[in-house]
């Protein structure tokens, strides 16, 4: 009994298993949406394999000692960086594979990879004891660190992970305890940058709210002023960036805003998708009986739309338990990083919490219609190496701060 | 530092809210979907589910440089099978209707049983008319047996073509991954202009929105067809080939094996290019008999291979043109210079020999005339290896030309630099004596000759050669391509010089003036390619008319002797068909006979 107590002290078992509920839920959701696909087939075998590999994984990155975080965040970053030049460049002699890098049958995919580098080197650079978030040049190196894979992705372009990474940091920056109007001069560039794709009336309402919050928030003239300008520059970037994209790359940034616009893209998708988990009803179809899914009616649906096999053939009840699930898997990593007083720690399992929850929010979100279609996986359910790989590295460091954390008090 | 706002109860109850929002919110339009609105969604997924089917685009055709179609669409018929719904039984009918092997059904079933039952498999293309009636009129005897209409390829205009246009195959899986253009079983150009071409000829797949039921059965239109695209067809490719020149090009070499080019000189546009040996286009476009293209493969004069672009010749007399432009360009020598020729030219310890007796004090103009070798011999020293060599890259030997086909080859030009590499620093200068008439390790494809007579008639000015004008816009007016633009920056008085050698060699004194006419002045040189395996190639390349150049020709036939005898006539010919437009020369002249032709050139 003793040697159990001690054991449940540095591994936490309890989210141990909600994962392993999840990927076994995964599993079976992957395994019956790809059985009658015949380019399909072999996924449910690939993502056991991928299984086993992340499972070794999360082990070594459990049993490391934890100080090995700190030494192993400028390398990560540094790799995640080269990767996704290297994705850049390979991407434009082979004709563009969207981000992907290929290794015999297997895909990589730097950007998921970059998401933990990118937490890891946020979190330790603003949890340094000389590093005053709320000064500029701490809160603009900040940002430089998690925008630059950022800028990285959107050029390939992968907008739906770059919305993944500016929540993230978004995140991080918040709980880090960034003030209010920290979190202003954050906002409002992308915030106008984004208006201005709406045409000009917008950007000069969101120009002129900018500036009456400006005034409300009463600094120096001369930070006011820059502040100001930044924003307008902001609304001009998103022209020039247009004008030095492909229109190719366009393109897919305008089906992306406007679905409606292509009618092969997301508008046919979403719509497969919700018949699909609406005609589950309250019990679902039944395993492997779900003729949306057997038929092959939805795309990607071992990926993107994953959710539709589950909600098809389990029905609401099938969505109740994987809502419970998630809800305990959600709760409990909340709480690691609340109860850890460490700051650094807290950072990283707050960063980590976040990818999973807006992973979460927005494959669903797809799945049901009531998020635009950007090609998220669901975290350990939606077939996919890298995420899979990803997502039980990320859960090997949380285990690991939880291992060490009698530590730092 | 830690900020006074680090995880504080605020900002716990902000994340900790939104999670909670997130997931009431989640569930309730869960609820909404799958409790209270089911029975909708089950009657849309039960009864009615939209299935894309893509259109296949109408590809571009190509039309000859007077809109006349060279290549076209036409229709052909493939039969399918929908597994769900046939019967074994019909096997054997079947195969003996479609002729296919016994077993070949069975076969193709197994093959394809991965895919969903209901989705049609296409068996057989090219399936004659009669067939087609007869499974038509008796579909109650083969459930699960349809038919749809594909679209093939057509050659009827006469033209056959085979290197310039190419053909189209079913896309491997390589290029398939590279392009999510293409479907698994699409066709795309695999060589010639159908794959240089192949992104302004494939246009855009169109989609329909059908509406069927959860056994895959065709129910109706999704949405009345309000969400179909339309396929938009590919574009129209106006050649730059003239196809009665072409025609006449192609029957010229029938049963002899080497290439006709011609380029109209202003615009560098390839007016005929013919390769013999060549093969039927329209094999291709069916399904392939094996036995077709094993004999295509075996055979050793190699019919697939565009001679045209891809055989380098040793160029003969005819690159003395290439030393005279080039001197006089230079300034080494004048059209009033005189070189000796005693029947040949002695370096170091020996005699290179000039036919054709003793020339005396020859001039540059003369020289071309008669192409005495001698003259040569010594002009290449006075030019010098890499000046020539730079000149030869001007005017395109030595580097691809830049046609828009795809695979050519670079020809060679040998320069100082390769000497010395190969042989080194004292190499032996006498291998460079023979380089002036064109013999040695310099080589020309015939195409590169055309473009090098090109830019002789229009004085060093022209266009990177080139087989498509532009394609065909919507009010039936061609949109031109852009080509790029050649201007050698070389003396005038220089082309001139040797244009007036060349206009003596066929209406002078020369080695071709069997190909003189009256109405039409055609000027031009002649080149015998030692050959060392067999009879020596036969070479001409020139331009008419004189005065206003409208067509340079170059022509080479394999293993019949001298020049003047068989490759210029075959110009002649091409000359007289394409200037004089409204006669049936095309008729009168069969292949040519040699002539007993005059003294070795």
């Amino acid at each position: 009994m003793k040697i159990e107590s001690d054991i449940s002290e540095k591994f936490d078992f309890f989210l141990f298993f909600t994962v392993l509920a999840l990927i076994i839920i995964g599993l079976i959701a992957i395994y019956s949406s790809t059985l009658h696909n015949p380019f399909a087939k072999g996924n449910f075998l690939k993502q056991v394999l991928a299984l086993f590999v992340g499972l070794i994984a999360f082990f070594s990155i459990y049993s490391a000692p934890t100080n090995w975080l700190r030494s192993a965040t400028l390398p990560a970053y540094a790799t995640s960086i080269f990767l996704l030049l290297l994705v850049l460049v390979i991407g434009r002699i082979a004709g563009g594979a969207k981000g992907w890098i290929r290794i015999g049958g297997f895909g990589l995919q730097p950007a998921e990879f970059a998401k933990i580098a990118t937490i890891l080197a946020i979190s330790q650079y603003t949890s340094k004891s000389t590093v005053n978030i709320d000064t500029v040049k701490d809160l603009g190196i900040s940002l430089i660190i998690g925008l630059f894979p950022v800028a990285l992705i959107m050029l390939e372009p992968d907008l739906g992970s770059s919305f993944v990474f500016f929540t993230l940091i978004l995140v991080l920056l918040l709980w880090k305890g960034i003030s209010l109007f920290g979190l202003f001069v954050v906002l409002s560039p992308p915030m106008v940058a984004i208006s201005s794709l709406f045409g000009i009336y917008y950007i000069i309402g969101a120009l002129i709210l900018v500036a009456i919050a400006i005034l409300l928030f009463r600094r120096d003239l001369f930070f006011s002023i820059t502040i100001l300008a930044f924003n307008i520059a902001a609304a001009f970037f998103v022209d020039f960036v247009m004008g030095i994209l492909s229109p190719h790359q366009r393109k897919r940034i305008f089906s992306f805003l406007n679905p409606e616009s292509d009618p092969l893209g997301s508008g046919y998708n979403a719509l497969q998708a919700q018949i699909a988990i609406g005609s589950g009803g309250l019990f679902g179809k039944g395993f492997l009986q779900g003729n949306q899914t057997q038929n092959q009616f939805i795309p990607e649906q071992w990926t993107d739309f994953i959710y539709c096999t589950i909600g098809e053939e389990f029905g609401f009840i099938g969505a109740i338990v994987v809502f419970t699930i998630f809800a305990l898997f959600f709760y409990r990593l909340f709480k690691h990083a609340t109860s850890n007083t460490h700051e650094y720690h807290s950072l990283i399992v707050i960063g980590i919490f976040s990818v999973y929850f807006i992973h979460f929010v927005i494959n669903l979100g797809m799945a049901i219609g009531m998020m635009p279609v950007i090609g998220i996986p669901l975290p350990f359910i939606s077939y996919g190496g890298s995420s899979l790989l990803v997502n039980l590295s990320m859960l090997g460091i949380v285990q690991n701060i939880y291992k060490s954390r009698k530590q730092h008090v | 530092m830690k900020s006074e706002n680090f995880a504080s109860d605020n900002r716990r109850m902000l994340v900790k809210g939104v999670v909670f929002l997130i997931f009431v919110v989640y569930l309730v339009q869960l609820f909404r979907m799958q409790i209270i609105d089911v029975h909708l969604y089950e009657e849309k997924a039960s009864g009615n589910s939209i299935k894309p089917i893509e259109i296949a685009p109408y590809r571009g055709i190509f039309f000859d440089r007077n809109l006349n179609v060279i290549v076209e669409n036409i229709p052909s018929y493939t039969v399918r099978i929908i597994p769900q719904d046939y019967d074994k039984k019909n096997n054997e009918v079947l195969e003996t209707l479609l002729a296919l092997e016994k077993g070949t059904i069975e076969k193709f079933l197994i093959k394809n049983k991965d895919f969903g039952k209901h989705i049609p498999l296409k068996l057989k293309r090219a399936v004659d008319f009669k067939t087609i009636g007869f499974l038509d009129e008796n579909a109650e005897r083969f459930p699960g047996v349809d038919y749809i209409v594909e679209i093939q390829r057509g050659y009827k205009s006469g033209v056959s073509g085979a290197h310039i246009l190419g053909y189209s195959r079913e896309i491997s899986n390589e290029m398939l991954k590279k392009d999510d253009f293409y479907q698994p079983g699409d066709y795309i150009g695999f060589t010639g202009l159908e794959r240089k071409y192949e992104d302004e000829l494939r246009g855009e797949k169109g989609f329909q929105y059908i509406v069927v039921n959860n056994k895959g059965k065709y129910t109706g239109k999704y949405e009345n067809g309000s969400k179909d695209a339309p396929a938009i067809k590919g574009k129209d490719l106006v050649l730059s080939i003239d196809k009665r020149l072409q025609i006449a090009a192609e029957k010229a070499l029938a049963g002899r094996s080497g290439a006709v080019v011609c380029i109209e000189p202003a615009t560098g546009e390839i007016l005929a290019m013919a390769s013999a040996p060549d093969f039927e286009l329209a094999k291709f476009a069916d399904v392939l008999p094996k036995e077709y293209v094993q004999a295509l493969n075996n055979n050793p004069l190699k019919p697939q291979y565009n001679r045209a672009t891809l055989a380098a010749f040793s160029p003969g007399s005819t690159f003395k043109l290439l030393c005279s432009v080039s001197a006089l360009d230079m300034g080494v020598i004048t059209p009033n210079d005189y070189l000796p020729c005693n029947g040949g030219y002695q370096y170091g310890n020996r005699f290179f020999k000039c036919h054709g007796g003793v020339h005396g004090a020859i001039s540059v103009v003369r020289a071309i005339e008669q192409s005495c070798n001698a003259f040569f011999y010594q002009l290449i020293f006075k030019i010098g290896l890499d000046n020539l060599a730079n000149y030869a890259n001007k005017f395109g030997i030595g580097r691809r030309t830049g046609i828009d086909l795809g695979e050519e080859s670079p020809g060679f030009i040998p320069t100082t630099g390769y000497y010395e590499n190969k042989y080194g620093k004292n190499w032996p200068r006498g291998i460079a004596v023979s380089l002036g008439i064109g013999q040695g390790e310099v080589s020309i494809t015939p195409l590169q000759l055309a473009h090098f007579a090109a830019l002789i008639a229009n004085d060093g000015l022209s266009y990177v050669p080139h087989l498509v004008k532009g394609y065909l816009g919507a009010d039936k007016k061609i949109v031109p391509f852009q080509f790029e633009r050649e201007d050698l920056g070389m003396k005038k008085e220089a082309f001139a010089t040797v244009k007036q050698g060349m206009y003596l060699v066929v209406n002078g004194n020369g080695t071709a003036t069997n190909i003189r006419m009256n109405d039409i002045v055609i000027a031009g040189k002649t080149g015998t390619i030692q050959n060392p395996h067999g009879a020596d190639h036969s070479a001409f390349i020139g331009f008419a008319p004189y005065d206003n150049p409208k067509i340079a020709v170059a022509v080479i036939v394999e293993n019949v002797g001298w020049g003047s005898s068989f490759a210029a006539p075959i110009a002649k010919l091409m000359i007289e068909t394409y200037l004089k437009k409204n006669n049936s020369t095309d008729s009168t002249m069969a292949v040519p006979v040699p002539v007993g032709g005059h003294f070795e050139d």
